[in-house]
């Protein structure tokens, strides 16, 4: 049996997503189902023009260099990484409503659900994490 | 020196990169066959590991050259290269009997040090399971050797191990030292 990976992703800087992909992506790699739901800023990361150039914390832009030089991802192509291995996205229904955002500004094949698509999903999860 | 299938290069790479490489190259393999990853990424050794662990393949160590990590992982790892050895297994109680008789048994405790300093059998050898592949040499492998932990599940473990080895006389004690209601020293 599988072990299922829950995760909440609510924060939009770039160092949220990559807490956010990297875990989602290593899991589903250890065969994993893992869900993501994405709420408030947490859009972000999955956003099609927003998830391009995502805010370092400020004060910490220096550290751009770093992800240079580590050679890590970008965070669309761990976004692509993720769904190939088929994490299932899921946008807050009612996030979506109050920033006026349809399902169509953000990447392809997301879910949009409310808090009780995910709960579902993450009751009998055995990780779940907050980022 | 490791005979290895099939190579992947994740050098430069950073996590999780070389840890999705390696799923995905995986599934291109053979049950039992070998794939060498190459990585410049520290953590990837720790992750690695983990990761066969939790995937059913077989870590079976890594080499450094310079900068990069030459990590080697079996495919579906010893359960597809062999069947595990199906190892006999003595009840405490009647093993109780045997030592209580004072038959002459070659005991091996395979828990850890603190476990077996607690209390263990008088004369039983002392190999936690962690060690056993290094050092079953202390033993003979044409010898009657009785393995016991706690609760059977280690000494089984250690049993199979040392099965592969080629001891040829292995008998597990279930469950263990947890019920053991005999003298300990």
């Amino acid at each position: 049996m599988s072990t299922k990976t829950a995760i909440i992703a609510a924060n939009g800087g770039l160092f949220d997503a990559y807490k956010v992909f990297n875990i989602a992506t290593a899991a589903a790699a250890t065969d994993q189902e893992v869900a993501i739901f994405f709420t408030f800023e947490g859009l972000n990361l999955i956003h099609k023009e927003a998830y391009q150039q995502l805010p370092m914390p400020a004060g910490k832009e220096h550290f751009a260099e770093g992800f240079k030089k580590a050679n890590v991802p970008s965070i669309p192509e761990l976004v692509g990484m993720a769904q190939e291995m088929g994490v299932t996205f899921i946008g807050c229904q009612m996030t979506m409503d109050v920033m006026g955002l349809e399902k169509d500004a953000f990447v392809d094949g997301i879910e949009v659900g409310g808090a009780v698509t995910f709960l579902e999903f993450a009751k009998d999860a055995d990780v779940t994490l907050t980022f | 020196m490791i005979q290895t299938d099939f190579v992947l290069d994740a050098k430069g790479l950073a996590c999780p990169m070389p840890i999705v490489k390696t799923k995905k190259a995986m599934k291109d393999l053979e049950a039992g066959q070998v794939l060498e990853i190459q990585a410049t990424d520290k953590g990837s050794t720790a992750d690695l590991q983990a990761w066969a662990k939790s995937s059913g393949h077989e870590y079976l160590g890594t080499e450094t050259e310079g900068d990069v990590l030459r990590h080697f992982l079996r495919k579906d790892g010893a359960n597809a290269a062999a069947e595990p050895a199906v190892i006999p297994e003595i009840s405490l109680e009647n093993f109780k009997e045997k030592v209580e008789n004072g038959e002459n048994l070659t005991i091996l405790d395979v828990r850890e040090l603190d476990e077996y300093e607690e209390g263990h059998i008088n004369g039983a050898i002392h190999i936690p399971l962690g060690e056993v592949e290094q050092r079953s040499g202390e033993l003979k492998k044409d010898e009657l050797i009785y393995v016991i932990c706690h609760s059977g599940r280690r000494s089984e473990l250690a049993a199979q191990t040392m099965a592969k080895q080629g001891f040829k006389h292995l008998i597990n004690v279930v469950p263990g030292m947890r019920d053991w209601t005999g003298k300990t020293v």
